[in-house]
């Protein structure tokens, strides 16, 4: 591999003991922790809003002033129930909105490429697939069904103006053995001689042969067996490691970025509640959503008689509350000033053991000592 | 109360149902209109229209509007008869087979193949050396049972995507009957469908009968728009004298009028049962 | 491999059908009372001929006479349908079926594939536009044009047109297939003369298939359009021409059912197209057969368009099995 990121040697010494949860991709996790030492910023998402139009001429906010840094190097782990607004951020990455949807205000900022909201055309499509990959949520389906895997990577590079193609299908079949596959057999298939795991890494290879330096995974593992999701998330730690890739991974299972990321970010109704290092996060929320995801997920906990449903349903953008907090129908925690005041998300001390420097915002009324020691 | 909005989104879905409804008047009251023979006027033939005769008369002089609303209850009679043969028999054949599945489904499908292959209009004047079906309803009857095929294979598939939904199983887990399953889970979703494509049918066997009399294959039992095509276009000597264009016209236009009525009201049914259509429009 | 055995099954349904349809049309015309056999028989025993005289004649017209039993006028009827041999008949007085027919077909195969050409054309075209701009005003009219034209009776078409390009605006000439003061043959002014005849027939045909077509297109790009791989190909950077490629070669594939109903509509429409325009083809020899009783005729036309659409269902499967990769393997 050329691209072998420097953070990724540099793992190992300065690693944070990890929580029993970080397990098969810990040695990535802890190369991430020793990186973020020097935070190398790869993505800078500021103030952005999508909005959606109604029939009616209302705007609705799928997503509203995020706010999210992805740090080169690292797997930052983006985590909320359906409908929190976590896939539209993500796709912001590449300058897409789902119609009928648009970026109302904010910029994403791409090391060496600007602003994409304000791509256009050729430009814009160069980003995609060129600087940041995507994998799809229904990725066992984002290949055409008519065409071998071979042909439409060669329309792959032709769209990208690759001038040597010969060099991107080895680099396709190098993928593809890094990723346990017989890359010659995956390039001479089509989409339906291919299992369900298979067209997942094929995605993944799809993402990465022109050498993007962003990877956006989302839901990655959804709708694969628990073997093959295993397997899947093995890859993405390994691939993720050797290429030295800065990762989003856009997932409703906290026990899949658990595993793997770096850093977690928490959405809620198109906000984002919480964000910090991944294993502080998962070990002492300061959000109540999150001490109630977290409580929600038998796996993470690993222990399933406090495993805790969270109550009442998700908001989806027609109910997500105009005024206030968004969470306090749902919130254990709620006070008087949640149904008038939005929480801001503010840059928060850290953790009581580990303080300073650990880079947590929160955007909640009750006080972090409140929520953890709960 | 949505039907009632998408229906009035587009006026034209709204013209559609006045074009439709207007035709419907014409065949009830039609003849009570105009009771009595068709008066013949040696004097006026091949006049043009005036305010006596509105759409001009033919090559007898008798007036063409009159013969309009008199032929109108035998064309859309039969049409609507038709229509309701094709679709019980359509109805049912595509219930069963998608229901059953199986052998079952191969043979009747096998079936609706071929009576979807042999050529319908063919068909009917083959049928016609043998069985002379003026009548409205024979041939309402020949009508329907060579032109089911296409609701059979239509309301197959219907019932077979019906299926994917899982509430057959749903209702079989609860201990149901097949009858009950198929008349009272699977018909009532399938009733909105078949009406859709009992509208299309009517278009199409509106135009086969019409094709019939026009061809002169069957006998004129009655004066309908078929006949005055079939006069106007060999007897009259429509086609080479522009003085008759309004007793050729008279009848083209209905049919177009009627197939326009029904194409603009099966955009708003159309929408109503497509939400994929709905969702941007 | 694959592909034969897939087309092996169909063949084998085709065949079935076609045997139907003879035998469909054996028992009409021979075995119903007052059989045009029989009848034919009688007529040459009233006009002098003796029984065996009038059998013989009967007997080279039909193939057989009536009264041999059921099944061996039957068996010989097939025999002599699998040899090519339709009777001989009647209205053109001896001459074989299969001249008639011959001479027949090209009238009605060249103008019906013409118009399915240019039908196919215009209304895939114009249902992928109809799809896409399917929240625009112009798509919205695209549609209604397909639904409209789809709806529209065959004959009401062929007069409308007639009526306004000959009698109307005297545009364009109509009857027959050419100027029949011309001698027929390879020269400038005949050619131009049945190229001008086509162009009202092609033209119905066209607008005939036209509805079909766009609709179906239509609605199987608004299906592929959702499909995930596009929103792929499209958040993978692929040009919007190579996009639109993917979108259009999978949205074809439901159009081979289309095709082989438009076939089906064309050739039974060509009935009433032939009869409007007074063309020499298949349709109008089946109307004129029937007209004069000329059962052998009438049979053999009306088999041989079954036959000509069974084969155009199984065209249509093999294309569908050459381009559908999953089909093929």
């Amino acid at each position: 591999m050329t691209d072998t990121a420097p953070q990724a040697a540099a793992a190992g010494a300065f690693a944070a003991p990890l929580a029993s949860i970080a397990s098969a991709a810990g040695s990535a996790a802890s190369a991430a922790s020793a990186a973020s030492a020097t935070p190398e910023t790869e993505v800078l998402v500021r103030d952005l809003t999508v909005c959606f139009r109604t029939d009616r001429g209302e705007e609705l906010p799928a997503v509203a002033h995020a706010d999210l840094t992805l740090q080169a190097g690292l797997i930052t782990g983006l985590v909320g129930e359906s409908g929190s607004g976590k896939s539209t951020l993500a796709l912001t990455l590449l300058g897409a909105v789902p119609s009928p949807g648009r970026i109302t205000s904010g910029s994403v900022q791409l090391t060496g490429i600007g602003d994409v909201t304000r791509l256009k055309g050729a430009a814009l499509r160069q980003v995609r697939g060129g600087k940041v990959g995507y994998v799809f949520q229904a990725s066992q389906n984002s290949l055409n069904p008519l065409k071998t895997v071979g042909k439409q990577l060669l329309d792959l590079g032709r769209a990208h103006d690759v001038e040597y193609l010969p060099g991107l299908v080895r680099r396709a079949r190098e993928l593809c053995e890094l990723m346990g596959m017989d890359g010659k057999r995956v390039l001479d298939s089509y989409q339906h001689e291919l299992s369900g795991g298979m067209r997942q890494r094929v995605g993944i290879v799809f993402a990465l042969v022109l050498n993007a330096r962003v990877l956006v995974l989302d839901e990655p593992t959804t709708a694969l067996d628990m073997l093959s999701q295993a397997a899947v998330l093995k890859i993405i730690g390994q691939v993720h490691k050797e290429i030295g890739l800065t990762t989003l991974i856009v997932t409703h299972d906290m026990g899949v970025v658990s595993e793997l990321a770096d850093r977690l970010a928490v959405m809620y109704g198109g906000r984002i509640v919480e964000d910090g290092p991944a294993e502080q996060l998962l070990r002492r929320p300061s959000h109540p959503y999150t001490r109630a995801l977290i409580n929600a997920t038998a796996r993470v906990t690993g222990d399933i008689s406090r495993a805790r449903a969270l109550p009442g349903r998700p908001p989806d953008l027609a109910s997500i509350p105009r005024q206030g907090c968004v969470f306090r129908q749902r919130c254990a925690f709620v006070m008087d000033q949640c149904a008038t005041e939005e929480p801001p998300l503010d840059a928060w001390g850290g953790d009581i053991d580990n303080a300073g420097g650990s880079g947590r915002r929160r955007a909640c009324h009750a006080t972090p000592e409140a929520v953890i020691g709960a | 109360m949505t039907t009632w909005r998408v229906l009035t989104r587009r006026p034209g879905r709204v013209i559609g149902l006045l074009i439709l409804a207007l035709f419907a008047l014409m065949a009830v009251f039609g003849p009570y209109l105009y009771a009595g023979p068709l008066a013949v006027d040696p004097n006026a033939i091949y006049s043009a229209p005036s305010a006596q005769h509105w759409l001009g008369t033919d090559f007898a002089g008798s007036d063409v509007l009159q013969e309009i609303v008199i032929g109108a209850r035998y064309v859309l009679e039969t049409a609507a008869l038709s229509a309701l043969f094709a679709a019980v028999i359509g109805t049912l054949v595509g219930l069963v087979a998608g229901y059953h599945r199986g052998p079952t489904d191969s043979v009747l499908m096998r079936l609706t193949d071929f009576v979807l292959t042999i050529p319908g209009l063919p068909l009917l004047i083959v049928l016609s050396t043998i069985w002379s079906f003026g009548q409205p309803y024979e041939m309402a009857i020949a009508l329907g049972v060579t032109g089911w095929g296409g609701v059979a294979r239509a309301v197959r598939s219907q019932t077979l995507s019906l299926r994917e939904r899982g509430f057959l199983e749903a209702a079989r887990g609860l201990g149901l009957s097949s009858r009950h399953v198929i008349f009272r889970e699977l018909l009532p979703n399938l009733a909105p469908f078949v009406a859709m494509n009992m509208l299309l049918a009517v278009i199409a066997f509106i135009g086969a009968e019409v094709a019939l009399f026009f061809l002169g294959v069957v006998p004129f039992s009655s004066s309908n728009w078929g006949v005055m095509l079939n006069q106007a276009v060999f007897s009259g000597g429509a086609m080479d004298s522009p003085a008759a264009l309004s007793y050729l016209l008279a009848p083209l236009l209905c049919i177009l009028l009627i197939t326009i009525g029904i194409v603009l009201f099966l955009d708003a049914v159309d929408e109503l049962f497509n939400p994929r259509l709905r969702e941007r429009s | 491999m694959r592909t034969l055995t897939r087309l092996l099954p169909k063949l084998a349904v085709g065949l079935v059908m076609i045997w139907a349809v003879a035998t469909f049309t054996f028992f009409l015309v021979h075995a119903l009372p007052g059989s045009p056999g029989d009848a034919a028989y009688e007529n040459y025993i009233l006009s002098g001929m003796s029984p065996e005289q009038a059998q013989a004649k009967v007997s080279s017209i039909y193939g057989f006479t009536s009264h041999d039993p059921l099944l061996v006028q039957y068996r010989g009827y097939l025999w002599r349908l699998l040899h090519g041999d339709l009777g001989q008949s009647i209205s053109y007085s001896g001459v074989p079926v299969t001249h008639v027919l011959r001479a027949a077909a090209p009238w009605t195969i060249f103008p019906a594939l013409a118009g399915l050409v240019i039908a196919f054309l215009v209304g895939t075209s114009f249902g992928a536009v109809a799809a896409v701009k399917r929240s625009s005003r112009w798509g919205g009219l695209l549609s209604m044009s397909g639904s409209f034209f789809a709806g529209i009776p065959v004959f009401v078409l062929a007069l409308v047109l007639a009526f306004l390009f000959h009698t109307e605006w005297n545009l364009l000439p109509y009857g027959d297939t050419s100027d029949v003061t011309l001698t027929p043959g390879f020269n400038g002014p005949y050619v131009v003369s049945v190229v001008q005849h086509a162009i009202l027939p092609v033209a119905t045909y066209a607008l005939l298939g036209y509805g079909a077509w766009l609709l179906t297109m239509k609605s199987s790009v608004i299906s592929v359009l959702g499909d995930d791989f596009i929103l792929a190909a499209e958040l993978r950077g692929l040009r919007p021409r190579t996009r639109m490629r993917y979108v259009s070669r999978n949205a074809i594939l439901p159009m081979f059912t289309v095709f082989a109903l438009s076939i089906g509509y064309l050739l039974g429409g060509s009935v009433l197209v032939e009869n409007v325009f007074d063309y020499p083809g298949l349709g109008n020899v089946l109307f004129q057969a029937i007209g004069a009783r000329d059962y052998p005729l009438m049979s053999g036309a009306f088999l041989l368009i079954t036959v000509a659409i069974v084969l155009a269902n199984i065209v249509a499967d093999l294309l569908y099995t050459v381009i559908d990769p999953r089909v093929r393997r």
